[in-house]
């Protein structure tokens, strides 16, 4: 027999891992819902998802590549730029999508019980498909230039798995924030599209660095996505290892993925009172 | 706790803070924030939509929750839906719980009938394999098999309700929480429904807790009620009791009903009032009635439409008047538009009523609903010597001319 016990006087911070998985059936089928809809009444249909990233490295070719002829590590340059694209797309995916995603399900928060993490989290999901279409990318221009990936590939799980913890975090984030401060709203886009110059996608860290004093490099470790992506890059062709300020990212990847967690927790309480 | 407690609610209590429901900016929260450091606190008001509830529930039984707009009846299924969270007090609950506050809740327009019912079926606690299962069941008590591949934009209302429904119909939880769902649908299909929330209740056994203004349905469906009013509990026991208790209670003491919220920046019916030609909201039988509206309009509208209802005692309606805009007259842009409705010869029989008011917009989607507000009292006052007036023989009486036919 199921026994259910709410008590306002008793703080809940735990996270209810059992009751999550619970509800892996709705988490697969919004996400089933995302795709399906993003699509939908399109001429071009799933094409989109090759058409947009493809643009992005043409850009990036020409103005990165060619323009600003930037050191690709003795690489074709749209290789090492769609490296970089890799891990950032799904970030930048996740982070679009989730600082919305409760505010645009607030029919169902009110109307019905369920973890609401599992709306930031079917986002993370849906960005999958974006991230897998990436990596064709990088397969497809490494046979065309005829490089193989590097041993260090071994590790590029645990990058993968660095750039979803990531974009969780800030996913969580954002989505509750965004339920109390509409302003982030309009701080989304804006961060997306500044982050994208301040993480090495498109150039290699250890350029920018050289010219800044220790204190700017400090804090350009403190984006998350910094060392991810330079991580991700380096498993997949090698070079320089990520520097020892990468950790910095790392850290904080963790320690925004926790006070996340937390801040949802807190903001759930209500969430149906004040969204 | 004993075995047969399927419900048990203990000092339960739910505050809101007026005016801050809903998410501010940044600026105006540290506004506050700043403030309320320098000691120049504004004093909050703050008010118990639900307070020192405790009621149990016993496994099997139907309840029905009764009580008048604001009385706290949403917020206490919100409450044991878990929506949200109390502001004191516990509950706990013994079985699995479904709640229905809505049918048709996270639909997507732009999907098929057939994907509805997976994303329907899951939003509501269903396992995938459990929707497999009753698959079929669903799509014939639905009776929209046919479009059952088209996106559900394409779908008639009444279509999009019947599968809605239907889905619904097909849980099966030990507890069943019901809010008000079945003003939807015309009235084959609600009674269809009603009839299968009967079996569910009494045939099955499981423990159903069922909010409505329609008391018809709340009689025919509950064995007990529990009346609220400004969110405490003040009666618990047979259902007959507990409609005469709220019957009782609601009768003529609120005649108008005023929305206090002044800074919602979305269009809302502020106030409505109904003239009676007597005092303490009686009205003379055949008197010209007038029934008073004051709408909120933060900008211009795209067709907006007023409508309202009167309905008796047992919330069945009795009379439908409207206007829409487009027709009638253009409503004012921006600002406080009153509007007023006359009829010149009501022909309402003695016995109580009330409104419900409905108002939409298709800009914002605004669809605005007040159930059962503006109760007043219709009474034949010109006595006739023949025979006494009764309660009851009639809902209203037709202008009519009798011949003798020689």
């Amino acid at each position: 027999m199921e026994k259910l016990i709410v008590d306002a006087s008793k703080p809940k911070w735990r996270i209810n891992l059992k009751e999550l998985w619970a509800y892996k059936d709705l988490f697969y089928i919004l996400a089933y819902r995302d795709l399906r809809v993003r699509y939908a009444q399109t001429f071009l249909g799933l094409a989109w998802a090759f058409i947009q990233p493809l643009a992005t490295l043409t850009i990036f070719t020409v103005v990165f590549g060619k323009v600003a002829a930037v050191d690709s590590m003795g690489v074709p340059y749209p290789l090492f730029a769609v490296c970089g694209m890799g891990a950032w797309t799904y970030f930048s995916f996740v982070l679009n999508q989730s600082g919305n995603s409760i505010i645009g399900a607030q029919e169902m928060v009110k109307k019905i019980y369920f973890p609401r993490l599992v709306i930031p989290l079917s986002k993370a999901v849906v960005g999958f498909v974006d991230f897998g279409i990436a990596m064709i990318f990088i397969a497809v221009l490494m046979i065309y230039y005829q490089i193989a990936p590097s041993a260090n590939i071994v590790f590029l799980p645990v990058f993968v798995l660095l750039a979803i913890i990531s974009a969780l975090s800030v996913g969580i984030w954002l989505s509750a924030l965004t339920i109390r401060y509409r302003d982030f709203q309009h701080v989304v886009p804006f961060l997306v599209q500044f982050g994208l110059y301040a993480t090495p996608v498109g150039y290699q860290a250890k350029d920018v660095i050289k010219r800044l004093p220790e204190w700017a490099t400090t804090l350009y470790y403190l984006n998350p996505m910094a060392g991810v992506v330079e991580g991700f890059r380096w498993s997949l062709l090698g070079g320089d290892p990520p520097s020892q300020y990468a950790y910095y990212s790392f850290t904080v990847v963790i320690v925004l993925f926790l006070s996340g967690l937390y801040y949802f927790k807190r903001v759930e309480r209500v969430m149906a009172d004040i969204v | 706790m004993s075995s047969d407690i399927a419900i048990r609610v203990e000092g339960l209590g739910k505050e809101y803070i007026i005016g801050h429901q809903k998410s501010g900016d940044l600026r105006s929260s540290f506004a506050e924030k700043i403030s309320s450091a320098l000691g120049r606190n504004k004093i909050k008001e703050s008010f118990w939509a639900i307070k020192d509830l405790d009621f149990e529930i016993k496994k099997g039984e139907a309840v029905g929750i009764i009580g008048r707009n604001g009385a706290g009846k949403s917020t206490l299924l919100k409450i044991l839906s878990r929506i949200t969270e109390p502001t004191t007090g516990r509950f706990e609950i013994n079985g699995r719980v479904s709640s229905l506050l809505e049918v048709g809740t996270g639909f997507h327009m732009e999907l098929t009938g057939r994907e509805n019912i997976f994303l329907n079926g899951t939003i509501l606690g269903m396992k995938r394999a459990e929707i497999k299962q009753k698959f079929d069941e669903i799509v014939d008590f639905s009776g929209v098999e046919k479009f059952l591949d088209t996106p559900v934009k394409h779908y008639s209302s009444g279509m999009k309700v019947r599968l809605a429904f239907s889905v619904a119909a097909h849980l099966e939880p030990e507890i069943l929480i019901v809010d008000e769902v079945l003003a939807v649908g015309d009235a084959e299909f609600q009674k269809k429904c009603l009839g299968k929330m009967d079996e569910v209740s009494k045939n099955e056994g499981r423990t159903v807790i069922f909010v409505s203004h329609n008391m018809g349905a709340v009689e025919r469906l509950c064995d007990t009620g529990i009346h609220l009013e400004r969110g405490k509990g003040i009666y618990r026991g047979e259902i007959d009791s507990a409609l005469n208790s709220y019957l009782n209670n609601s009768k003529l003491n609120e005649g108008e009903y005023f929305d206090h919220n002044s800074e919602k920046e979305t269009p809302f019916i502020k106030k409505v009032k109904v003239n009676t030609s007597l005092p303490d909201q009686i009205h003379q039988f055949g008197e010209v009635l007038e029934i008073l509206f004051s709408i909120n309009i933060p900008f211009e509208l795209n067709d907006p439409a007023l409508s309202f209802q009167i309905i008796d005692q047992l919330g069945v309606p009795i009379v439908h008047q409207w206007y829409f805009d487009k027709d009638l007259g253009n409503f004012c842009t921006n600002g406080e538009q009153k509007i007023i409705c006359i009829i010149e010869k009501p022909r309402l029989y003695m016995g109580n009523y009330s409104l419900n008011v409905f108002f939409s917009e298709k800009k914002y989607d605004t669809n605005i609903r007040l159930l059962n507000i503006c109760p007043f009292r219709i009474e034949m006052t010109k006595a006739r010597e023949e025979f006494p007036w009764n309660e009851g023989a009639c809902k209203y009486i037709e202008d009519s001319k009798w011949i003798l036919d020689a």
